[in-house]
């Protein structure tokens, strides 16, 4: 068993929001909810995190990636009281950042679909871009849902639509998981036979904001945008009514107002008339409201769905879980928490960089993973112990490269440009890497990785495939090279705790280590394999 | 395909892959539990466990140069019907080999399958569902493999043999019962990547470097747990025992006169891996033979293709009967579709979906029937009509499944098979 090392985050003082009674800085009032939500909470959870614990759990959620030897060191050496809160900023500033928001937000977007119409380097340039400069939620959802791919600067963030090939039933259906919370795919066909709050007439109210929109010059060209006719309704009848009554809606948010469509004069339907091979321009646009719609104040799923969403990144689940089932028959885990929440972030101006800061401050964020002795019964939504979050494929990637030393060697080598070498060019070196472990690790398309697998492709990938097996042998200043150069086995086995597991070696461990070191005849294997067995261990896999 | 899913089975969370497996701990990562690290004895095997063939000749084999010939009709083409082992029952002369076998055959006669789509045609035979808005069925493989898992087996239940490509895991097929059943491709029957270790890894390194894994595990568990945390580590052990099997995936390791047996052409190499891997307690693998697909010359290449296909198929089911494994495997033979009774100006014939045929035999069916018949010139069904999802409840059966039973994703009751259809009586013994 670990000790403990209780640490205490001073209680930063925010800037009060105008909204609610807010005489506690949010990160207390979520633990409020927390504690409130759970008989006994305070006796039964877990304590916090220690500082090994917490460094690694943060900087993968935070950055993407482990921690390197050195900031280990200086993390545990640092005896100031607000060293956690220290670090998150210190995360939150870097270049990390992006680069892990820039995963997550492809992941829940795209959902590992393979490039269609934008390149997947644009995509994540623009990504980068948005979370560098920490854009606002609602503005950048605006961007991906309002831009027609006409133009080559905002080209990217049509991605969302443009690679789904404008498909009317699947972007009206991720529409509706992805930004509201809701999946719909049933109340394509009828009102959802269980669900009482999924219509069919609020699934094709969504779809009715494109079903005038079509690729042009035709879906299967590369460069296609979106173009729109001035006509054409939504039709719909339930697959359960025997009379086959149709019905049809305008555009409309699900539970909000009807678009109020003008009446266009015959003959002003278009700016710009349809011709062969010219790109239609309509007087009124049905597409154009859809972006204004989804992210206006009155929708309150909006919000409400990146909370949970970006709640369920950093706490291993959603507070309505699943991140897609947002209805009354499956009611969050803790109301308040979730309605307190999305008001604060509305009232934050949608400030994503904010909100992961406020919920990484938070005890239930920087909780132990370590199940309590006596504590019998944890129920995952009741986060009396920190949630296992298996790693994403790119943090897996990134991490046994941070770890196996291969990202310490090429951040050496970039060193020789002096002031130029950015983290940015690391990643740049590095990305080119991640391939082999997206398409094993990352599912098949349109899994949004909600779910962890272990299936045997993955397992044999991690055993023999070379995608892990090159970074194991040692090359100037990587891991096995370090470790070589070593002579004392103690000493060895803490420099690959540290690496590798961003914690200290227990004395079994050392010892472990030890008699492997001294019984072997080839040190060097022996050094690439123990390297190995900590990279293909359970705590490496996991966040934890 | 519209998704529109009836039941509320999004891939999304439908079968929340931890869900599925249920919230016990030990949830297995790939495949059964338990433990034999040797290939199993067929007759061990036998007692315990049913296993699938399927034989799937792609493009659409013709119904009439196979089981349903029409000599000297307008449709008939040139080539006769000859006596089998069955008195009464003739198949094409295309197929010598195989009418000596045609004692351990049902034959359908009378399918009529809906689709001239290759696509749609090999998911309804693979699924025994027409396809449905919102709904993706699980295919054949992925239903045996679950229902059928043998707990000795390391191996995966679920794999096909395809003419050409890589070899990879998590084909679509199983959708809502979870990857575990997808089926893993054999492209030109290469075994899956990594399956074998790397020459500059020593067997001995290779148990130390797992024996200090483990233990990390172990210590990692005493305090942390979780059903994926437990999935990972299940999925070490279960990849090392197939790993120790890995040679079942070699059929250079197969005796050169047997092997001689299923010729010296892919198909029959693919066939000979497929008896190994079933051997081996593989619940279901799925071979592929192509080029049936005869819109031009469709009597040249039928002679060709059963050429290929007549002997091996032969020498399997000598080589399964032999070793008694005969009675616990069923074997099918399908296609996505039959081919046009009328010949087209190039000497072809096209897609063709009312009226065909479907060979079973091996469990649970009864050898020799021949089941429904096509009028005198095969235009049409005369008599006894099936689909496709009585042939998906009488495989169930034949397996000793009860076919009317359901799965429950999401908690929500979806019928194993086609609720409308149900299984041929008379072909199962």
């Amino acid at each position: 068993m670990l000790i403990h090392a209780r640490s205490f985050a001073l209680v930063a003082i925010l800037i009060l929001p105008a909204l609610g009674r807010a005489e506690e800085p949010l990160r207390v009032r979520i633990d409020k909810h927390i504690t409130n939500g759970a008989s006994d909470y305070k006796k039964r959870a877990a304590p916090l995190s220690n500082d090994e614990e917490f460094l690694r759990r943060v900087t993968l959620d935070l950055a993407g990636t482990t921690p390197t030897v050195a900031e280990l060191n200086d993390f545990l050496a640092d005896s100031a009281k607000d060293k956690r809160a220290k670090l998150i900023d210190k995360l939150l500033a870097g270049a990390g950042y992006a680069r892990r928001m820039a995963w997550h937000f492809d992941v829940m977007l795209m959902e590992r679909r393979p490039d269609a119409k934008v390149p997947r380097a644009e995509w994540e340039l623009y990504l980068r871009t948005v979370f560098s400069a920490n854009k606002p939620y609602d503005a950048f959802v605006r961007e991906l849902l309002s831009t027609d791919g006409g133009d080559a600067k905002t080209r990217a963030a049509a991605k969302f639509v443009l690679d789904r090939d404008l498909e009317p039933h699947l972007v009206t259906k991720d529409i509706g998981r992805v930004f509201l919370g809701r999946n719909m795919q049933c109340a394509q066909c009828h009102d959802h036979p269980t669900v009482d709050d999924y219509h069919q007439a609020d699934y094709y109210g969504i779809q009715a904001f494109l079903n005038r929109s079509f690729l042009f010059p035709n879906a299967q060209a590369p460069t296609a945008v979106i173009a729109e006719r001035a006509e054409g309704d939504v039709n719909f009848m339930s697959v359960f009514d025997k009379a086959k009554k149709q019905h049809t809606t305008v555009p409309k948010m699900p539970g909000g107002k009807a678009v109020e469509e003008p009446k266009t004069e015959k003959g002003k339907e278009y700016r710009v008339a349809p011709a062969p091979n010219v790109k239609p321009v309509p007087t009124y646009s049905r597409r154009e409201l859809l972006a204004a719609a989804i992210t206006s104040a009155d929708n309150s799923s909006f919000a409400r769905n990146i909370v949970n969403r970006m709640w369920a990144m950093m706490m291993g689940r959603g507070i309505v879980h699943p991140v897609d089932w947002d209805h009354s028959k499956n009611p969050p885990s803790h109301p308040e928490l979730l309605d307190e929440l999305t008001r604060e972030f509305v009232a934050h101006k949608y400030d994503l960089k904010w909100l992961v800061r406020e919920i990484a401050l938070t005890d239930a964020y920087q909780r132990s993973s370590e199940i309590p002795a006596g504590l019998d019964d944890a129920p995952a939504d009741r986060y009396l112990v920190a949630v296992l979050k298996p790693l994403s494929p790119e943090q897996f990637g990134y991490a046994l490269m941070q770890a196996t030393g291969y990202a310490d060697a090429e951040r050496d080598a970039l060193k020789k440009l002096g002031p130029k070498a950015t983290e940015e060019m690391l990643d740049g070196k590095l990305a080119p890497r991640l391939g082999p472990f997206r398409s094993i690790l990352g599912g098949k398309a349109g899994d949004a990785g909600e779910n962890f697998s272990a299936t045997l492709d993955q397992t044999l990938f991690l055993k023999y495939g070379g995608a892990v097996r090159g970074l194991l042998p040692p090359r100037a200043g990587n891991l096995a090279d370090r470790l070589s150069k070593i002579t004392n086995p103690d000493a060895v086995a803490d420099e690959l705790f540290a690496a590798v597991l961003s914690r200290r070696p227990t004395a079994d461990e050392m010892r472990d280590v030890g008699d492997v070191l001294r019984s072997t005849k080839d040190r060097q294997a022996t050094i690439n394999e123990l390297v190995w067995a900590l990279v293909a261990s359970a705590e490496f896999r996991f966040n934890h | 395909m519209l998704p529109c899913n009836y039941a509320c089975r999004s891939t999304g969370h439908t079968v929340s892959r931890r869900g599925f497996l249920g919230s016990a701990l030990g949830a297995t990562a790939a495949l059964g539990l338990g433990g034999f690290a040797n290939p199993v004895s067929a007759a061990e095997l036998n007692k315990s466990q049913k296993r699938v063939l399927v034989i799937f000749l792609a493009g659409g084999v013709s119904q009439l140069e196979t089981w349903d010939p029409k000599p000297n009709t307008d449709t008939g083409g040139p080539f006769k019907a000859i006596q089998t082992s069955v008195t009464g029952t003739r198949i094409s002369e295309l197929l010598p080999h195989t009418a000596k076998h045609a004692h351990r055959l049902a034959l359908v006669r009378s399918l009529n399958s809906v689709s001239d789509d290759h696509g749609i045609g090999e998911s309804i035979m693979l699924t025994g569902r027409k396809p449905e808005a919102g709904i993706n069925y699980p295919h054949i493989g992925a239903v045996s493999a679950k229902l059928l898992a043998s707990r000795e087996s390391a191996l995966p239940g679920h794999i096909q043999i395809l003419p050409k490509g890589g070899s990879g895991f998590n084909g679509g097929d199983a959708t809502f019962l979870g990857p575990k059943f997808a089926s893993v491709s054999l492209g030109d029957g290469k075994p899956p990547a990594d399956l074998f270790r790397p020459a500059n890894l020593a067997s001995s390194a290779d148990e130390e470097r797992e024996a200090f894994r483990r233990k990390l595990n172990d210590r990692f568990a005493k305090s942390r747990k979780s059903a994926a945390t437990e999935a990972y580590t299940e999925s070490y052990t279960q990849a090392e025992r197939v790993v120790k099997q890995a040679e079942v995936f070699d059929v250079e390791k197969e005796n050169p006169k047997l092997a001689d047996r299923y010729g010296r052409h892919d198909f029959g190499r693919h066939l000979l891996l497929a008896r190994r891997l079933l051997e081996a307690g593989v619940t279901y693998v799925k071979v592929s033979h192509s080029n049936y697909d005869t819109h031009h010359e469709n009597f040249d290449f039928h002679i060709e293709q059963l050429g290929e296909f007549d002997r091996p198929f032969a020498a399997l089911l000598e080589d399964l009967a032999d070793r008694g494994m005969l009675e616990s495997t069923l074997v099918v033979v399908m296609s996505e579709m039959g081919r046009t009774p009328r010949i087209n100006a190039q000497y072809g014939r096209d897609h063709w979906s009312k009226a065909w045929s479907v060979a079973m035999a091996g469990a649970g069916i009864k050898g020799g029937v021949v089941v429904g018949k096509t009028n005198a010139n095969g235009t049409a069904v005369a008599d006894r009509e099936v689909y496709s999802g009585h042939l998906f409840h009488t495989y169930l059966r034949a397996v000793g499944l009860d076919s009317t039973k359901n799965f429950y994703p999401n908690e929500r009751p979806v019928p194993v098979a086609d609720p409308k259809a149900a299984a041929i009586e008379e072909a199962l013994a």
